[in-house]
């Protein structure tokens, strides 16, 4: 316990950090960090460390005015793109998105819950006649809303009004996490005596990506579950960054049971939870510490602080088995109260089993073979009945056998990991939807400085556009022309998953070389 | 898009041979889209060589397999119903009620199932949108339409004695009720003689709808108005179709003058079944003194959707092989004496002459005639595909995916004469029975042979995997040149390629290296959104009453320059130069990248949508977007180059301009003088009468382009 305490202490200041902002209290928290006690920046902030603090505490106030000014435009864009959800709300009928394939997937689709909820409100099980195959606890919350008619206003538009609110909710813990994360990636920029002219607000952008997103607005307003999915997702992820167990085993829980494949956000959670943040790489703290130890003063001069005051000794994170173990302990309890509300929902209907038959084991089965913007659908459809199995075991192990190989090369990146595997699960999962693409590309922008140099950027631009142009034309040009056929329609789905493959490589690549940099600039500094 | 070459160290390593062609062809691209453009624009000169004959793909057709039955019998009692109509016309009274009802009595005397369909012609509204909507032509009837002005298709259907009522050919006959002329009786009459064998065959195993469609609003409307009764289903009283909203307004004597017939004419509808085909056949009275009669088929359908090429075969095979007619397809005449297709022609000759002075087997050259008739037809075939109106009420079948051609017949004798009457009514009737007896035999629907082509002549088509070749060849330069662009190796000027760099130096970039498209994304976004809005402007101005085309017209430019105006205002200046001072590509070969990348994207999407259309404004906008270099460096090239350069940038922004372009093309085919501003708007509003895929792309890629590359002329950094 007492060797990790300047570390325990680090990990506590971030959530005191916030609260004051501005830059002149990180170098006041380093300084004190080694000095034992509760840490409180502020006041030993002054306690005459040099010229570096001050000129340190001067750009920091020149650059909270510009974050004023900038500020102030964040909130605007973000009031604006609520404004446009609403108006685009106000005329679903011309865009008729609810039953667009790739915006309402069976899993997801909002007439399907209100078919559901009418099932259960006549005394039949929600799961009757292969409709339904979402979660009993939603068809509680949003059952009631889908009936619920105002006169002379569109339908569902409750429904839509919770959607928006939902996606607000997300942009605004995405900017957090955000926060969060620059925080840390500025701490330990200064750790490594790496210096940067300038870092972008990734939570800023991140949020306004999120909401400005197309693909989000078409999640939005196309009657789709998605941005209930998406805020339990990034609930997990905010959770873990501040380290709030209850939260984050709240959201993986509830996103698991909506759509599964969050399941395996819980090793970025724990490697969250454990280590804290998103930091470079723990070998490079190990190697300044001990590679340099000596009193060399060179060494110091690269930096313009007083560094001796820290003890010579960088802020080594090891891992925290106390809070991962909370957060077990409360995913645990989270899950136990969900099943014993379905159990209670399902209690005339076939109970438990049969939700999971019908909810993951739908998800697992593939059973529902009608287009979609993955792959799988094309697959099983050609499919021999007797290979079925086997391939189903294929190509659900195909997201598990990534998850090994990336939780041990990225794991002190832990938010970075949880992006890589929203982008892998969204790639091969059984229904993806544009929601799920909203989510990512959302996430994307948190890491901004760090994938500033990724390649192929302004390919992925184009081929996102293009795909996601084409894609309702070759659906077009198949059902409603009859000129097409499947296999139109397939290469878009085949466009979009390559596009993905490109994404994932290109970004994780660009985040490796990113350390990569970090450590040759930190051994070349002294 | 080779970015990382940047990296000196990547230099050095040897690159993957895909790369390594990747970097060739960007290296090369001014010669690499020099090349590609002209073969593109060759290929397109030799589909009229490259067309195959047709043949008629699905074996169970078998046409011409059986001899036709159509007697001489069934013929005289059609000329007795045209002689019927005609006389309805000189007694005085309702004519527009009258002939309807002689048809459904003599429908009703064959035995058919007989019922008189109500609609009201519908006015069409302005909604780009429709196309991605699914089933498009929502039926919105205008609540103050009065019932006095609605037509009355009348309807008659024969059940298969050896079908299962689950398919149906359609017959369509166009007339127009108050004003009858022979040449419409005929056709009415002919649609009758083949009813009446129908009704004795036992081959039968589709049903056969009869549709008299009242032409008095348009050919096309009521055909619409009946397919879309067709396939609404109707629950109890809610969906009360168009027939239901018009009370009965029957005079008294009326019904009790009719009332035996009056009772096996149902009112309500019914229906058989899938429709398999269907046949829109009129008769026409401008004979030509040639030896045969004509026949002329119309395909093309709304978007450039064509028929499958198996029923035109079919009709082709059965008039050409069996009833001796002579087919013909449109063409654009003034393109048979045209000079330098007459060159092209020679040329092609001349090439293939040597050809075969080398190695005799070599043989590809056709006839100089086929060649001209082959390009007019197909210039026809294209320009009737890409401007997306339908050629006909065959048209409106194409909308729920049902294959239908319209035959025009015209005889070579003047119809008057009786014997030639009888004789024209027999062999246009054996052709049709003909037809008809082998969609008969059809299993499925038509789906064995193609449904994109062009027709070079009757018997003639390029399919394809053939006409796409000459549209990528033109737009493969796009890709590569932004791809130049972008990388910054764009081989227009030498300057560019000695590049420092200052970012990579400092390993965390201070500027986003990767990024750096963002701000030219922005400003080609922002004017395809002004694109958008400008598409959707025409709907605001035609709520206005009062205006006149050349107002609209007037209306429309001035609102559409305030909207950029304003977008600009919001955006910000469209040209960013202070950023970065020693930024080592220039903004506007970006600003250039990022718009001939969504030029690609739009003609590559377009080309699904509808492939004319795409290969059309790719002839115009290619050399647009490849040519747009700011007026400010057009110094640096050469003098020759920059002359060249500065020419063609002007000519393509004149003749990029839509309007401009129309206009020219105006004043080229019939003079100066009638041209007026306000034919752009009416041209316009038939494209949108008829959701027209092709205004959508004229608004979304096409202005926007010539906007951008009007920005990159006067781009000052």
């Amino acid at each position: 316990m007492e060797v990790t305490m300047p570390s325990r202490k680090w990990a506590r200041e971030e959530g005191t950090e916030k609260r004051r902002g501005g830059d002149l209290q990180r170098v006041g928290q380093k300084v004190k960090a080694g000095n034992g006690g509760e840490g409180r920046g502020r006041r030993s902030a002054g306690v005459g460390r040099g010229e570096g603090i001050r000129a340190e505490a001067q750009r920091g106030r020149r650059i909270t005015v510009l974050q004023m000014g900038q500020k102030k435009w964040f909130w605007v864009w973000v009031t604006a793109s609520l404004f446009f959800r609403l108006l685009v709300i106000y005329f679903p009928q011309n865009l008729n998105l609810g039953s667009r394939p790739e915006v309402a997937t069976p899993i997801t689709s909002l007439r399907r819950l209100a078919e559901g909820y009418w099932l259960k409100q006549s005394f039949m099980s929600p799961y009757a006649g292969s409709m339904y195959h979402g979660s009993p606890l939603l068809l509680s919350v949003l059952g009631p809303l889908t009936v619920k008619r105002i006169e002379g206003q569109p339908s569902h538009l409750i429904c839509s009004l919770l959607f928006l609110l939902a996606d607000f909710v997300t942009a605004m813990l995405i900017l957090a996490i955000g926060q969060k994360l620059q925080l840390a990636y500025r701490q330990s920029l200064k750790a490594l005596k790496v210096s940067t002219s300038e870092i972008l607000s990734a939570g800023d952008i991140a949020a306004l990506i999120y909401l400005w997103n197309p693909l989000t607005i078409v999640t939005c307003v196309g009657y789709s579950t998605s941005p209930i999915e998406n805020l339990m997702i990034i609930l997990t992820l905010y959770g873990a960054c501040s380290r709030l167990a209850p939260l984050a085993a709240f959201g993986w829980v509830i996103s698991m049971h909506l759509s599964l494949y969050p399941a395996i956000l819980i090793i970025p959670v724990i490697l969250l939870v454990g280590y804290g943040p998103d930091a470079p790489p723990r070998k490079l703290f190990l190697k300044r510490n001990f590679g340099t130890d000596g009193n060399d003063p060179s060494n110091l001069s690269c930096y313009q602080g007083n560094e001796v005051a820290t003890e010579n000794m960088l802020p080594i994170r090891p891992f925290l088995w106390k809070p991962v173990l909370h957060f077990i302990f409360w995913a645990i309890i989270w899950s136990v109260y969900v099943l014993v509300l379905c159990s209670i929902s399902l209690k005339q209907y076939g109970g438990l089993w049969e939700m999971f038959k019908r909810t993951h084991g739908f998800i697992l089965t593939v059973e529902d073979l009608s287009p979609n913007i993955g792959v799988l659908w094309y697959f099983f459809a050609e499919v021999f009945n007797f290979f079925r199995g086997f391939f189903l075991i294929v190509f659900h192990v195909n997201i598990l056998f990534m998850i090994l190989p990336l939780a041990v090369r990225l794991n002190h990146r832990p938010c970075f990991l949880a992006f890589a595997y929203i982008l892998i699960s969204s790639m091969l999962k059984s229904y993806p939807s544009v929601g799920d693409s909203a989510l990512y590309l959302g996430l994307l922008g948190l890491f901004i400085n760090e994938l500033a140099d990724m390649q192929f950027s302004f390919f992925l631009f184009c081929g996102y556009v293009g795909v996601s142009l084409l894609s309702p034309v070759m659906h077009n040009l198949w059902i409603w022309r009859g000129t097409g056929n499947a296999n139109f329609y397939f290469a878009t789905g085949i466009a979009y998953a390559c596009l993905q493959i490109i994404l994932v490589v290109e970004s994780i690549g660009a985040m490796l070389n990113h350390d990569r940099v970090l450590r040759k600039k930190s051994t070349a500094c002294p | 898009m080779a970015e990382g070459d940047k990296d000196t160290q990547s230099q050095k390593m040897k690159h993957r041979p895909i790369v390594r062609i990747g970097i060739f062809l960007i290296s090369h691209s001014f010669f690499v889209s020099v090349v590609c453009f002209t073969a593109g624009i060759v290929a397109l000169l030799l589909l009229p060589v490259l067309a195959k004959n047709t043949y008629v793909s699905e074996n169970a057709l078998m046409p011409g397999s059986a001899n036709p039955m159509l007697s001489s019998q069934d013929v005289a009692e059609a000329d007795r119903l045209v002689k019927d109509m005609l006389g309805l016309k000189e007694k005085s009274g309702e004519v527009g009620k009258k002939t309807p009802n002689l048809i459904a009595r003599n429908m009703a005397d064959l035995g058919a199932e007989v019922y008189h369909h109500k609609f009201h012609p519908q006015i069409n509204y302005f909604h780009p949108l429709d196309f991605f909507s699914g089933s498009s032509k929502s039926g919105k009837i205008p609540e103050n339409s009065s019932c006095a002005v609605c037509g009355i298709n009348t309807v008659g259907i024969i059940r298969a004695p050896r079908g299962d009522g689950k398919e149906a050919i359609v017959l369509v006959t166009p007339y127009n009720p108050m004003e009858i002329e022979l040449s419409e009786a005929l056709s009415v009459a002919l649609a009758y003689s083949i009813i009446s064998l129908l009704t004795r065959v036992t081959w039968l195993a589709k049903d056969i709808v009869w549709l008299a469609a009242d032409s008095r609003y348009g050919e096309y409307v009521s055909v619409a108005a009946w397919l879309r009764d067709y396939h609404t289903p109707a629950f109890g009283d809610l969906g009360k179709l168009d027939a239901g909203m018009c009370p009965e307004i029957n005079t008294l004597h009326e019904q009790n003058a009719n009332a035996a017939t009056d009772r096996r004419v149902n009112t309500d509808f019914s229906r058989a079944g899938t429709m398999a085909a269907a046949l829109v056949f009129k008769v026409v009275n401008e004979h030509e003194e040639t030896e045969k009669d004509a026949l002329t088929i119309f395909a093309e359908a709304s978007n450039g959707q064509m028929p499958n090429l198996d029923l035109i075969n079919i009709v082709n095979y059965l008039a050409v092989h069996r009833q001796g007619l002579r087919v013909k397809v449109e063409k654009i005449y003034a393109l048979l004496n045209s000079v330098w297709l007459k060159a092209v022609g020679d040329i092609l000759h001349f090439i293939d002459k040597v050809a075969r002075s080398i190695n005799p087997q070599w043989k590809f050259a056709i006839p100089l005639e086929d060649y001209i008739e082959g390009a007019a037809t197909l210039a026809s075939s294209m320009y009737h595909q890409a401007l997306g109106l339908p050629t006909g009420s065959h048209g409106a079948f194409r909308d729920y995916q049902v294959d239908a051609v319209t035959l025009k017949i015209s005889s070579r004798v003047s119809l008057l004469n009786k014997s030639a009457r009888y004789e024209f009514l027999l062999r246009i009737g054996r052709l049709i029975e003909g037809v008809i007896r082998s969609i008969n035999n059809l299993l499925e629907k038509f789906h064995q042979s193609f449904f994109l082509y062009f027709l070079t002549s009757p018997s003639k088509f390029v399919s394809v995997g053939v006409y796409t070749i000459a549209f990528v060849l033109l737009v493969v330069p796009l890709p590569i040149v932004a791809a130049a662009l972008y990388s910054g190796d764009n081989g227009w000027d030498s300057d560019s390629t000695n590049k420092t760099n200052p970012a990579s130096k400092n390993g965390l970039s201070t500027t986003i290296e990767s990024w750096r498209w963002l701000h030219a994304a922005k400003v080609v976004f922002i004017v395809h959104l002004w694109g958008a809005i400008v598409s959707l402007l025409p709907y605001l101005i035609s709520r206005l009453h009062g205006m006149t085309p050349t107002t609209s017209m007037l209306s429309w430019v001035s609102l559409s320059i305030c909207t950029l105006l304003i977008l600009y205002q919001i955006s910000g200046s469209p040209y960013l130069c202070s950023g970065m001072p020693q930024s080592q590509h220039r903004q506007w070969a970006i600003m250039k990248a990022v718009m001939i990348a969504a030029a690609a994207i739009g003609l590559g999407i377009m080309s699904i949508i509808n492939f004319a259309t795409a290969q059309i404004g790719a002839l115009m906008v290619v050399p647009m977007c490849l040519m747009a270099h700011p007026l400010k460096y057009v110094h640096r090239l050469g003098r020759l180059r920059a002359l060249s350069l500065m020419a063609c940038n002007l000519f393509f922004g004149f003749v990029g301009f839509p309007p401009a372009a129309l206009l020219v093309t105006r004043v080229w085919s019939e003079g100066c003088n009638g041209v007026n501003l306000g034919d752009f708007w009416i041209w316009l509003e038939s494209l949108w009468a008829w959701n027209s895929a092709t205004y959508l792309y004229l608004f979304l890629v096409h202005l926007p382009c010539w906007v951008l590359s009007l920005h990159i002329l006067f781009h000052p950094c």
